[in-house]
């Protein structure tokens, strides 16, 4: 039973929508967080776990009005991952965060989302500017954030745990 | 600021509504409280305890209802909460019930708890409900008991582990006590 009454805007994006998180995501997340290629984003995680993740990401667009969005494809409908902004308890700032699960990566279905997500961001959540927290050792999403116009800000900690901040350029500005 | 459509239920001391922003200090008091929230089941730290009170709000969204705020009529205090809760991996859906500091020995929880039992009984439909409780926590087998719920098996739970889960009396099989747990007189 789905009871949803949340307001969450769909972004369309060439053959890409983000579009809101719900229970029948859990498979394609769970086989994700099972995964080793999870451990960069909080992984590897139980089924169960998985299912905290979802109801946690609903409760986070109804306490901060923004969150994560699953990435479909726009013609299939099939989701490929998730992209959107991060603002827990712990969180210095709003983070732009991107997973793509498997069988999807090489496809600059990344970039396209977070570049979605972000313009999305600036354009109306009043997030401009903001950060990517980026494990050390990810060096595909330190590329993906380099793609983005994000610049290396500092080493930092997230919950303890050393991270980098990578800073995501304004909407105005010009992305080096 | 509504962060769900839970209804507000009333009993003669307590307004049982949704969680609502107001209610994060209290909840992460209470989760960081580790002896208090032991058998609730605690949070290791700060950022862990705020992703609670989110998942519950995210619950309330995905099956229309979770864990209700209890607050007091009188002095507008958040007392504690109860509820319905249901995550993926659980048993059943559970009556569970929690007071924060300050608000235990008044028969706050059961007063909730028998409201919440009603709620779910009456408005949801459900035809039956369990509670969870972690092995020791003699305060809330007293409390499952006085609502007329008992021991049905011990299975062990996804998150608490070792767990004893208690059954509670089907709708109708009134245990002849109102929700402030006072016994009805009847001429």
């Amino acid at each position: 039973m789905t009871t949803l009454t949340l307001h969450i805007p769909e972004v369309k994006s060439g053959d890409l929508i983000l579009r809101t998180i719900c229970e029948d995501d859990l498979d394609q997340l769970a086989a994700f967080y099972a995964g080793t290629r999870s451990q960069f984003v909080g992984g590897p995680l139980s089924r169960a776990d998985c299912w905290r993740l979802i109801a946690g990401n609903l409760g986070h667009w109804a306490l901060r009005g923004f969150g994560m969005w699953v990435i479909a494809d726009r013609g299939t409908g099939n989701p490929l991952g998730i992209c959107g902004f991060i603002f827990r308890e712990g969180w210095d700032e709003p983070e732009l965060g991107w997973q793509v699960w498997d069988g999807y990566e090489g496809r600059g279905i990344a970039y396209r989302a977070a570049h979605a997500a972000r313009t999305h961001g600036a354009a109306h959540f009043g997030l401009d500017g903001v950060i990517s927290y980026i494990d050390p050792a990810n060096t595909r999403s330190q590329a993906l954030a380099e793609r983005l116009g994000a610049r290396f800000e500092r080493d930092g900690t997230l919950l303890g745990t050393p991270c980098q901040v990578w800073r995501h350029p304004k909407s105005g500005e010009v992305a080096a | 600021m509504n962060l769900t459509q839970a209804p507000t239920l009333e009993t003669s001391r307590l307004i049982l509504r949704g969680p609502e922003p107001q209610d994060i200090a209290p909840t992460i008091a209470f989760l960081l409280d580790r002896e208090r929230s032991e058998g609730f089941g605690s949070s290791p730290n700060r950022g862990e305890a705020w992703r609670w009170f989110a998942l519950n709000v995210g619950h309330w969204h995905i099956h229309g209802y979770g864990y209700f705020t209890i607050e007091m009529k009188d002095s507008g205090e958040t007392a504690g909460i109860a509820g319905i809760w249901n995550p993926e991996g659980w048993p059943e859906p559970e009556l569970g019930w929690a007071l924060y500091a300050g608000f235990e020995g008044r028969g706050i929880a059961y007063e909730a708890a028998a409201r919440a039992r009603r709620y779910a009984y009456e408005d949801l439909g459900f035809s039956t409900l369990t509670s969870n409780i972690v092995p020791g926590n003699t305060r809330s087998v007293a409390l499952a008991e006085r609502l007329g719920a008992w021991f049905e098996r011990e299975y062990e739970n996804i998150h608490m582990g070792h767990d004893l889960l208690y059954r509670h009396p089907a709708p109708g099989a009134d245990d002849g006590r109102d929700d402030d747990g006072s016994v009805e007189a009847y001429a």
